[in-house]
């Protein structure tokens, strides 16, 4: 069985890694949205929520997307919750 | 002028700081004010609370407190007195009890069993009070965050560790099967790198090619989340295996024509349902394998009963009976064009692409709490997987089987174009439209009016000429009609 042909190489693989798990994507705008929330309405857990979604994001994004978007989504959860500390110094109240 | 613009708006934005910060002031003052009278009897406590009250201290207050000394009702000296303040106030009045108590030691005591207003304690807010222990909302977010972080690193450096010991186990016989093993296409030649493509940090891909009727064999470890703390709960629900997919593209001349599947009977149903070829060339439900000698776990679902009778030879039955466990699904198929497009109405005007290939999909043993070591007993497949495509390679439908092939497929063909008829009607009659209007403006846009004219009576020519070829057909059809 030894090899005889050698051939070339297309690994491009995946023509449609789109339609894979979506989840990077949807947990990377949910992100967006959830700070956007907790900077306008000024809600502490929007902006809690906005970093786990930014975090789950990044742990599901594939190589080959760009890290630039993540970190932007990252950053802009953290300047949320940052910014609702800033204005507002009271610790969260548990929704009990 | 835009300068100028920005400049002020630049001031704007510190003069309305200033402004609120005025505002700040003034309630703060009107606050002072009525502590100062509370406390206007005992000026010299007065002071130290003052200096004690929180933040807001301002040098012009001390005149102020001086200012007014009124004597206010006792039961409001009692309720400041009961401030978070009265600690250093209590500590603080102790020196002054002497004298200025004296005449007030009855009264106050008086006044307080006459008090029938309820002391209340103001509570302090929770921001004020220093203690990490007010916090714990947020204490508790953070380590939660630390949680997901740990879990992603052990969760990537697992996913790592089994990737590589599969790549250690595998790697001898797909050296000695393959001349170009581990490509990630960024090269211009075609060199064997000998590493697994991280994809993910749950996805690893290695090409192999260069073997005698293969084009080539992408292999594919899907671990499962490991990395994902979410995913690692949802699977403490429902229990899931990492898959080791291998899609082989053989060549053109080295596959017949046919389409067959093996596998677990919920996977067969599922890809039957999803995959584009089984579903047009497999009408059948899966069969039980159980005429051949498999397990009842595994199904069957081929194009005609000649197929299975060629694949099941004594050594594939011997493959699936002894891994039946492992194997999720084995699909051998001519016409293989992944899962069925969500089609939009008046999009597809030809069939998809179709490339002969094998896909087989593997469950590594363990279901989700598997060890490197596991890896090797993944070993004996891959040697099912070459033993399959020199089989595929080998196997040729007779006469017969070839006929029925060859008519399945013009069958599915032939539906596909009356499905997309109307559709193919609608874009030649626009192409035809095109082509008319661009021959119009061609004509309006000659300048020289002679040869307007020319080519304006050739069009009505060729105008002529259809209708009359039109007309003949039809007379034509007329004619065998009667």
């Amino acid at each position: 069985r030894s090899p005889l042909h050698a051939r070339y190489k297309p690994p491009a693989t995946e023509t449609n890694p789109a339609l894979e798990d979506p989840t990077p994507d949807y947990m990377n705008l949910l992100g967006m949205v959830f700070s956007m929330c907790g900077l306008m309405l000024k809600l502490k857990w929007c902006a809690w929520i906005a970093v786990y979604c930014s975090f789950i994001s990044f742990a599901n994004s594939r190589s080959s997307e760009d890290t630039k978007q993540m970190m932007s989504s990252f950053m802009l959860s953290i300047s949320a919750v940052v910014m609702s500390y800033l204005q507002n110094p009271q610790p969260m109240s548990p929704p009990w | 002028m835009k300068n100028l613009y920005i400049f002020i708006a630049v001031l704007f934005i510190p003069w309305s700081f200033t402004l609120a910060k005025y505002d700040e002031f003034e309630d703060g003052d009107d606050i002072m004010e009525y502590d100062d009278n509370d406390f206007a009897e005992f000026e010299d406590v007065n002071e130290d609370a003052v200096t004690e009250s929180p933040q807001r201290i301002i040098t012009t207050e001390d005149d102020e407190e001086e200012a007014t000394v009124e004597l206010e009702g006792q039961d409001e000296n009692q309720e400041d007195f009961d401030d978070t303040d009265t600690q250093e106030g209590d500590t603080e009045s102790e020196p002054y009890d002497d004298e200025e108590f004296e005449g007030y030691e009855e009264k106050p005591d008086a006044s307080h069993s006459k008090n029938k207003d309820p002391i209340t304690i103001v509570n302090v807010p929770a921001h004020l009070q220093n203690s990490w222990e007010s916090y714990y909302m947020e204490i508790l977010m953070v380590t939660g965050l630390l949680a997901y972080i740990m879990n992603y690193i052990i969760g990537k450096n697992k996913n790592n560790r089994l990737a590589h010991a599969w790549f250690n186990t595998h790697r001898e016989l797909l050296e000695s099967n393959f001349a170009l093993v581990g490509d990630d296409g960024t090269n211009k030649d075609a060199t064997s790198t000998g590493k697994l493509n991280q994809e993910n940090e749950h996805i690893y891909n290695l090409w192999c090619s260069g073997r005698v009727c293969c084009e080539g064999m992408l292999i594919q470890l899907k671990f499962l989340k490991r990395q994902d703390l979410l995913n690692v709960l949802a699977r403490m629900m429902r229990p899931a295996s990492d898959q080791v997919q291998i899609k082989v593209t053989m060549n053109d001349e080295d596959m017949d024509t046919y389409v067959f599947a093996v596998g677990t009977r919920k996977a067969l149903v599922r890809l039957q349902k999803e995959m584009q070829d089984l579903s047009e060339f497999c009408s059948d439900k899966p069969k039980s394998g159980a005429k051949y000698g498999l397990p009842d776990s595994l199904a069957i679902l081929s194009e005609m009963g000649e197929v299975t009778e060629g694949m099941m030879d004594a050594k594939m039955i011997h493959f699936l009976t002894h891994y039946a466990d492992k194997i999720e699904s084995v699909q051998f198929s001519d016409q293989f064009s992944g899962p069925k497009l969500m089609q939009e109405e008046g999009q597809i005007t030809k069939l998809p692409e179709t490339k002969k290939t094998l896909l087989f999909t593997f469950n590594v043993p363990g279901s989700g709490n598997t060890s490197p070591k596991d890896m090797e007993s993944l070993l004996p497949l891959m040697s099912m997987v070459i033993y399959s495509i020199d089989k595929a390679k080998k196997f040729r439908l007779n006469r017969e089987g070839k006929q029925k092939a060859d008519k399945n497929r013009a069958r599915v063909e032939e539906n596909f174009l009356k499905l997309t008829h109307v559709q193919r009607q609608e874009a030649a009659q626009s192409r035809r439209e095109e082509k008319k209007r661009a021959e119009k403006e061609r004509i309006m846009n000659e300048e020289d009016p002679e040869k307007q004219r020319r080519l304006e009576e050739a069009a009505l020519r060729r105008e002529q000429k259809k209708l009359e070829k039109k007309q003949m057909k039809m007379k034509q059809i007329k004619v065998k009609a009667m």
